[in-house]
């Protein structure tokens, strides 16, 4: 207790709150930018950090990273361009919901989820980081690789209708995962010799393609086909009241309770990152509303506008941002990408992160974990006061414009991203690649999770038969690796539980 | 500064002056950093250029990062650079097995080395619980069994220097190859593998925190922080040094006056007692060698992994 009165002690200075204020608005505008993201954010801000004082640039980096996830929904709401990869899936039925004239009732779902994510995850942060910390210790090549298959099997949330092109898509995205080094022989693969591909295609600049060029593609045509008909241009919808009634708030809790734990879970997981949870959360929500809500009078359907597929998305990738810290100052292994990149700010201030942390600089590791719950509890009307002044003039911009607008964040964003003019090729081979999915109807979403899963799946795969000298069994054993078996039987499940209900009602019938 | 670029041009570079170049620099000059922000040689990178900028009129020293394809895309970079003192590259080991492992275009002559600042000696990592308690004992495993060990990926100096080992004694190991450190530590401290062959800097924190215990040490003589961790010859691994390095170097045609500069720069900064304590609390030991000590290690480095690589089948 006296531990986490010293970390509030040293946040509670004028200047540190001031870099924490500051990191939230500058997150929340960076993550609402489609194409950059909060990993570039850091990159540009990491020099500056290094003539500040610790506890300052370690404010403003939770700051950053905090509210960018939130950012993301806000674009992907509005105009269906994800800001972040974290709101890949927010765009569906956020921006149908928005469609619909509900534009303020999306984003107020996707605020508040986030800080109810955000905040639960601050909470396990604080009390339980070291224990939990140990229990992520379980998790080897074994369980990774089981746990790639879990995440693969929530693709059955995803796939509406047509079955066949779901699947055409996660292999796609499987295929693509291929392209650069084997992690198994160290040589590279489908590069054709171009030297930018021998790590894979570089992630930022293709998700920039998948979704901010495919959209401004998709404004386009939309644009022209106006025209054509002598439509006058429709605005984009007006923002209502972010304000949730008593009674939906209700009818969430229990997303964002799962979307919190599933966040929690997946965050202190080193390798499994943002993209899983979000996943795995929506698959989870979308079974809950199948049940309960599809068909009903006044419900919508999947994909078209539930507010369950904004919660629970939102409260995920929220969650996953202060439990991926877990891991990194308890044991110094970072959760994830942007989790690492704290370890480099903290090098450059002379600290370590990991177990010493806290012997040594313990007013900073505590501040850390402290200001993560100020950030997210800070996060509700900063976000309001970002969509209020700074996003509905932007959204008020005439589409034509829009157009030109999102294709230079784009392009601009995709270059970011190591200062390579190659990036920009790829961003827009990307865009078209997922405008000719969008017209066929392919699904983009399971595409995505093949492309994240791909390299954990064949290395961990690899190095659990090494480990076992080849038995494939090791997977579903009970005795020595039972979080494992325990995946497994849950992603059969999975498959499975949907094609015996099928079945049913055929035979009374 | 025209005249001395002549002479260098003309091969006659004994003529040339030895100290600082005149005029040199006039701008600010880009060291490129091959990775992205946030890694072991950004922060040192940037560590180094504060100090040189305390140092350096006329110009200052800029961090530039390059990353993308294992560091090749910044690499071939410099390669390509004009040589003429403004762009530096941060050198590593990866210059050296990038064209042998990678099919990188460049080869290790399109670059002049001009100082290095840190050597990071391979150890031996084994959990804190594990049942190999020293040396000898893991080698004899080792070599009833294979042992599981955690290296950065196939390819790398890490994987390396397990096959290093692997020559001189009856050892055998399982490369479990596993990218990003995180993942790395996770496997080794949650008991995943039988242990893992890691750079001192980026073990010392777990080593310190009693995560993972520390069997030898591939240096010359033992570390002053790990007195009691072995040296590899000490436990009968006849590897005397095996090291990653990081250090400067320019593109190969850089006139000798300004090699000499910034060898001079980067001594300069290495005397600095600021600079010194920034780098042992980051985790790094702050080293100088000038452009010809460096060149020496740098080939003989060069020439052993030409030989593994050929050994092992890794080359393409």
């Amino acid at each position: 207790m006296e531990t986490i009165l010293l970390g509030f002690q040293t946040l509670a200075t004028p200047m540190v709150i001031f870099m924490l204020v500051l990191g939230l608005f500058a997150g929340m505008i960076v993550g609402s930018i489609p194409g950059i993201n909060d990993n570039i954010a850091f990159a540009v801000f990491i020099p500056f950090s290094f003539s500040m004082p610790a506890e300052q640039a370690l404010a403003l980096m939770v700051g950053v990273y905090c509210a960018a996830a939130t950012g993301g929904a806000i674009p992907a709401i509005i105009i269906k361009v994800p800001g972040t990869a974290s709101s890949l899936l927010t765009a569906e039925d956020g921006n149908a919901m928005a469609r619909k004239g509900m534009a303020g009732r999306a984003l107020g779902i996707a605020i508040t989820s986030s800080v109810v994510g955000g905040v639960a995850s601050s909470i396990v942060l604080l009390f339980f980081a070291p224990s939990l910390a140990r229990v992520a210790l379980e998790f080897g090549y074994i369980e990774n690789f089981a746990l790639a298959i879990l995440g693969l099997s929530s693709v059955v949330g995803l796939l509406r209708g047509n079955v066949a092109k779901g699947a055409i898509a996660a292999i796609a995205g499987l295929l693509v995962a291929t392209i650069g080094f084997s992690p198994v022989t160290g040589f590279p693969r489908y590069t054709f010799g171009n030297m930018n591909l021998i790590e894979g295609i570089p992630f930022v600049p293709l998700l920039v393609g998948l979704f901010g060029v495919a959209a401004m593609l998709d404004l386009m045509v939309g644009i022209f086909r106006d025209r054509k008909n002598n439509i006058a241009l429709s605005k984009l919808p007006e923002i209502g009241s972010l304000l949730l009634p008593r009674a939906l708030m209700r009818r969430l809790l229990p997303v964002w309770v799962s979307g919190s734990v599933i966040g929690n879970v997946i965050g202190m997981l080193p390798g499994a990152g943002m993209l899983m949870a979000i996943f795995l959360a929506y698959d989870n929500a979308a079974r809950r509303f199948r049940r309960l809500y599809e068909g009903k009078p006044g419900e919508t359907t999947w994909g078209n506008g539930a507010p369950e597929g904004i919660a629970a998305p939102e409260s995920a990738n929220n969650a996953v941002t202060a439990s991926s810290m877990v891991p990194l100052l308890s044991l110094g292994i970072p959760g994830n990408s942007t989790s690492a990149l704290f370890i480099g700010a903290l090098a450059l201030h002379g600290m370590v992160p990991g177990p010493l942390l806290f012997s040594q600089h313990g007013n900073i590791a505590w501040m850390i974990i402290v200001a993560f719950l100020v950030a997210n509890i800070l996060m509700w009307p900063i976000a309001v006061t970002v969509i209020r002044t700074v996003s509905k003039p932007i959204f008020l911009i005439p589409k034509e414009v829009l157009v030109g607008v999102i294709a230079l964040l784009c392009f601009m964003g995709a270059y970011s991203d190591g200062a390579n003019v190659f990036n920009m090729w790829i961003a827009l081979v990307a865009g078209l690649a997922a405008f000719a999915m969008r017209l066929t109807n392919i699904p983009l979403g399971p595409f995505i999770l093949g492309l994240v899963l791909g390299p954990q799946l064949e290395s961990s795969l690899n190095n659990s038969l090494i480990i076992s000298r080849g038995t494939w069994l090791v997977f579903i054993d009970p005795v020595s690796h039972p979080i494992s078996a325990g995946m497994i039987l849950a992603s059969i499940l999975l498959w499975t539980v949907p094609v015996i209900l099928n079945f049913r009602p055929k035979k009374i019938a | 500064m025209k005249i001395l670029a002549l002479i260098a041009a003309l091969g006659l570079s004994a003529l040339a002056m030895p100290a600082f170049a005149e005029g040199y620099p006039q701008k600010n000059i880009d060291l490129v950093v091959p990775f992205e922000p946030g890694g072991s040689v950004d922060t040192t990178s940037r560590i180094i250029a504060e100090t040189a900028n305390t140092i350096l009129k006329g110009g200052g020293l800029v961090v530039v990062n390059r990353g993308g394809g294992g560091g090749i895309v910044g690499q071939t970079s410099v390669a390509q650079a004009a040589p003429d003192g403004y762009t530096i590259l941060a050198m590593t080991s990866s210059v050296v097995t990038n064209p042998l492992l990678k099919g990188a275009s460049y080869t290790i002559d399109d670059f002049r080395p001009v100082a290095l600042y840190n050597l990071d000696p391979e150890v031996i990592v084994v959990p804190a619980d594990s049942r190999f308690q020293t040396a000898q004992e893991f080698l004899a495993a080792a070599s009833a069994e294979p042992l599981n060990i955690v290296v950065a990926g196939i390819g790398t100096s890490h994987h390396m220097s397990g096959l290093a080992i692997e020559r001189v004694t009856d050892a055998t190991f399982n490369y479990i190859p596993t990218s990003g450190f995180g993942a790395q530590v996770q496997a080794v401290v949650g008991g995943h593998a039988d242990g893992a062959l890691w750079p001192l800097g980026e073990a010392m924190a777990q080593a310190e925190s009693g995560g993972v215990r520390l069997l030898a040490i591939a240096q010359e003589e033992r570390d002053t922080s790990f007195a009691d961790v072995p040296t590899f010859q000490e436990v009968g691994i006849d590897i005397p040094i095996f090291a990653t390095f990081r250090g400067w170097a320019v593109p190969a045609d850089t006139p000798d006056d300004v090699v000499a500069t910034l060898s001079d720069l980067m001594k300069a900064i290495y005397e600095n007692p600021a600079y010194v304590e920034r780098m042992t609390t980051a985790g790094f030991k702050p080293a100088f060698r000038d452009a010809a000590a460096f060149q020496a290690l740098i080939a003989d480095d060069a020439a052993r992994s030409a030989i593994i690589i050929e050994e092992a089948g890794l080359g393409q």
